[in-house]
């Protein structure tokens, strides 16, 4: 018996048979499918979002904000305190940084990112001394986990800023004070002297006018006739501006010094480490002055990193792999460019690459050489696959 | 001379074990995935100090050295048995409908018998008669079905020919009273995703017979370790693999596979495709309504999208036995309804079912030293979803994950107090990420009349494979079979013979 035929003897084949049968004649037309889930996506998480800047709107000396505004008329939701990722071509080549969206979220229209001038900034300078009303962009849609979570974060939020990493605050304090949410910030926001502050005024403003914002700017490099605190983010400045440290989340975005330097002040005052979320903003200024970083080799050496089935490129150890791919026209997608997101992953194939504190790589990654190329410095000739 | 003897598509668990088959058997194979990293499901991601599972929580059918089960015989043909670790665990669950019933069940047959009948002693005869009838079934089932009796009749095989379609409630109502037991016996049925009353007696007996014999099992470092090793099988045999780098066509000749188009805009020829993406969208997307034949819409037609899920991933600032955690596997159940609770799939009210995964107690090292990571899973239909506006997506995510949390909070009190991280999922996510109508990670519904005993798939383009939830059914074991049986059909097409 063929084991079509034995199949028919089974109960219930008959039923299960017609059950199909009737199903085919008035079910589903798949058709209808075509494309939907490419446009809810679109709505949603689009892949790419093209910019036009709207505006330039100067904040400090060293500072601006680009007013990004749609070009095709919409911009998908996201949460105080997400990045967008912006593409930026110069000289031909194609690179990324992630800026954190400082405008709120309801406020649709647009995005607003501030950008401050980084000393030898490859992109920076572009967008502040170049960049007009009028020039496009593309970007990737906002993303990041840096954000108020009600499923377990306190209603009071504390938040440590250093320098321009007051943007994502920016956006969480607009919100919050704009819409009336049930929600209270501490912003402890450091600067090196009073000139940097960005947004001091607009701070100020919404402090004296929401019960539920205070702000405290500290200044490291105060001048003579400064009024305000004065010094660095620590435990003492912390209690004393806090009163009361309990119920509270804290939320730090700084370069990467800072966290170094506020960690342990916030174990001081007793918070555990459940308490402090992290945005990780940047890579560290001068990654051979790294922990751990191999003393015999200078930023300044140079590599060669072949990719398989493409071409060979040259590498300094002090930049990253994903900067050297890039500057050779190599396309390697990144999101976070802190070694967070895994979006640049690289497959290792021979050679050695140093890899800074805070690179989150998957176990199984590890161990079969897989690396995040936005977080990782060539040591040594580098055969990679993409 | 064409660019690959055959272009994989997808490299979910069934688009890996059919690259690396057809790899091994010595095809030049290009495999095409549209993410960065291969898994589909069967991946992990990072926050904070844990790292996540995002798929698998019992993997069935491995077995262990001296009693293989038959997908420790697929992965062995892939050599990745002594790269990856498996983890047994000794239990299959406990189940908890707060208030009435706390019940786990260990894995193997006359512990989960006796514990059944500690619970529900008005029933204990009965108890041992039915797992009499899920073994015999189930044996029977294997002779006819997986070993192919060619004098498979009635007469030899009477319970294969009674049960193989009918429905399991009728079977658990003919067995037992309390509904109570019936919940306890079938909670499974989350795992193939329609409740008793639709899912077939085979599937159940399946899922009952293959977790006791074979164990359920866990991976040391998460799906995405085996993942990692598929891929390496891969290359170490010679394929070659594209990451973020989808297709976007796939081009017929005469009505053969012809072409793969890149969503990149390179064409690359071949004779033979092994898609692992859905259905629908491989009809619809890559082959394009106008080539794709008739039979295969009207075949779809009948077919319903399967559920995807509500998910949390969970880590936490201590240790399961601070929580009370005794178990890995533990079913949370608002009511003993498994009807209302597959209706409740299509509501954003209330949670029903859910299922609480702790790794680390079969796994200390799942997570960093005082901690533990855990995985929530509320399985739901995308439609509700869909009609939530994107502005008041966020907020619908929060709202109903903390309902997922009050439920857990009634097993585990205190647990809101540990959260160090937490990721929210919703079908809306496994849309963007694995790009499947619906999110549904297991295909289609499983009804009985989905079976592809009553209705075997017609192949209609030549040189065009399944692998995947989408050919088969869903869940770790049938996609990763699915994509090596597909990896063999593929071979044979091409004329290459297979290790
Ligand atoms: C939260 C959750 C819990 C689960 N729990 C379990 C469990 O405990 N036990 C169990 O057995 N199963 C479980 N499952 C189900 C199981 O994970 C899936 O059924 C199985 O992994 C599906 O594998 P697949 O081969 O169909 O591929 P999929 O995982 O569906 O992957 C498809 C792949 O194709 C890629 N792709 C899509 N379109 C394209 C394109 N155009 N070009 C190139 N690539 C493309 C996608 O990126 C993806 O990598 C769970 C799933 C989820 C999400
Ligand atoms: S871009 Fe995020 S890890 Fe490299």
């Amino acid at each position: 018996m063929s084991s079509k035929d034995f199949m028919k003897q089974i109960e219930g084949f008959d039923r299960a048979r017609e059950e199909m049968r009737i199903c085919r004649k008035y079910g589903i037309d798949y058709t209808v499918e075509k494309g939907r889930a490419a446009h809810l996506m679109e709505m949603l998480h689009p892949r790419v979002l093209h910019l036009r800047v709207g505006a330039v709107i100067r904040e400090t000396a060293t500072a601006s904000t680009l007013r990004m505004v749609p070009v095709d008329g919409y911009l998908p939701p996201f949460q105080a305190g997400q990045y967008i990722n912006l593409f930026i071509e110069k000289n031909g080549v194609r690179t990324s940084r992630p800026y954190s969206i400082s405008s709120a979220p309801h406020q649709t229209g647009y995005y607003d990112i501030t950008v401050r001038r980084v000393e030898n900034g490859f992109v920076s300078d572009i967008l502040l001394d170049t960049v007009k009303p009028g020039d496009e962009f593309e970007s990737t849609s906002p993303s990041g986990n840096f954000y108020y979570n009600p499923l377990y974060h306190e209603k009071s939020m504390v938040c440590l800023a250093g320098g321009s990493g007051v943007t994502p605050f920016m956006s969480m304090i607009r919100e919050v004070t704009d819409r009336g949410l049930d929600r209270t910030i501490h912003l402890i926001y450091g600067s090196r002297g009073e000139d940097d502050i960005i947004f001091h005024e607009e701070l100020k403003d919404r402090a004296a006018r929401y019960g539920n914002f205070v702000y405290a700017p500290v200044i490291s490099e105060p001048s003579k006739s400064c009024s305000e605190l004065s010094g660095f983010i620590n435990a003492d400045l912390m209690r004393k501006v806090l009163r009361d440290t309990g119920s509270k989340t804290f939320y730090l975005c700084g370069p990467s010094g800072m966290y170094d330097f506020c960690m342990p002040e916030l174990e001081k005052i007793g918070i555990p480490a459940r308490r402090v979320r992290r945005e990780m903003f940047g890579p560290p200024r001068d990654i051979t002055a790294e922990p751990g970083w191999p003393k015999e080799v200078s930023g300044a050496a140079e590599f060669s990193v072949s990719v398989r089935g493409g071409k060979a490129v040259k590498a300094r150890a002090g930049e990253s792999l994903l900067s050297a791919l890039e500057r050779a026209g190599v396309v390697v997608p990144a999101l976070c460019r802190c070694g967070e997101c895994s979006m640049c992953r690289v497959k290792l194939l021979s050679g050695r690459v140093f890899e800074p504190r805070g690179v989150l790589l998957r176990k199984s990654d590890r161990a079969c050489g897989y690396i995040h190329s936005c977080a990782a410095y060539p040591l040594s000739d580098l055969e990679i696959m993409l | 001379m064409s660019d690959f003897d055959a272009i994989v598509i997808g490299a979910g668990n069934g688009g890996l074990t059919a690259a690396a088959t057809l790899a091994k058997g010595g095809a030049k194979t290009l495999l095409l995935e549209r993410h960065n990293v291969p898994g589909g499901c069967a991946t992990s991601f990072c926050r904070g100090r844990f790292e996540f599972e995002v798929a698998l929580h019992q993997l069935s059918g491995m077995g262990d050295e001296k009693f293989p089960g038959p997908l420790r015989s697929v992965l062995h043909g892939l050599d990745v048995l002594d790269r990856v670790e498996f983890i047994p665990m000794k239990n299959l669950y406990r189940l908890v409908i707060p208030g009435r019933l706390d019940i786990m069940l260990p894995a193997d047959r006359n512990g989960t018998v006796e514990a059944l009948q500690k619970r529900f002693p008005a029933e204990s005869a009965k108890i041992r008669e039915f797992y009499d009838l899920v073994y015999a079934f189930f044996n029977q089932l294997i002779s006819v079905f997986y070993l192919r009796d060619p004098e498979a009749s009635r007469e030899k095989y009477p319970l294969y020919f009674k049960y193989a379609l009918a429905s399991s409630q009728e079977i658990l109502d003919e067995y037992f009273t309390d509904p109570l037991l019936k919940l306890t016996v079938a909670a499974y049925w989350g795992y193939m995703g329609v409740p008793p009353r639709f899912l077939t007696f085979s599937d159940l007996a399946a899922l009952i017979f293959a977790y006791i014999e074979f164990k359920p099992y866990h991976i040391r470092n998460g799906s995405q370790a085996l993942s990692n090793a598929l891929i390496e099988t891969f290359m170490n045999n010679g394929g070659e693999v594209r990451f973020n780098c989808g297709a976007a066509k796939i081009g017929l000749r005469d009505g053969a596979v012809a072409e793969v188009v890149t969503d990149r805009g390179e064409r690359l020829t071949t004779g033979c495709v092994v898609s692992n993406i859905s259905t629908p969208v491989m009809y619809n997307e890559l082959i394009g309504i106008e080539s794709t034949p008739k039979e295969k819409y009207e075949e779809m037609r009948g077919s319903t999208i399967g559920p995807s899920s509500f998910t949390l991933y969970i880590g936490m600032d201590c240790t399961p036995a601070e929580l009370g955690i005794g178990e890995t596997t533990n079913f949370i159940a608002a009511h003993e309804d498994m009807d209302r609770a597959f209706t409740q799939m299509r509501d954003i009210d209330e949670p029903a079912m859910i299922l609480v995964s702790c790794y680390n107690v079969s796994d200390p090292g799942a997570s960093p030293d005082g901690t533990c990571q855990i995985a929530v899973v509320d399985l739901q239909y995308a439609e509700p979803w869909l009609a939530v506006p994107p502005s008041l997506y966020a907020s619908e995510k929060y709202r109903y994950a903390s309902k997922v949390l009050d439920l857990v909070e009634r097993v585990f009190p205190g647990f809101r107090k540990h959260i160090e991280e937490i990721e929210v999922a919703t079908p809306l996510t496994h849309i963007r990420y694995l790009g499947h109508p619906g999110g549904a990670f297991y295909g289609f519904d499983q009804y009985a009349k989905d079976s592809r005993l009553v209705n075997p798939p017609v192949q209609s383009i030549a040189g065009l494979f399944h692998a995947g939830s989408w050919a088969a059914e869903g869940g770790f074991q049938p996609s990763l079979t699915s994509g090596s049986s597909a990896g063999r059909a593929a071979l044979k097409h091409i004329g290459k013979r297979g290790r």
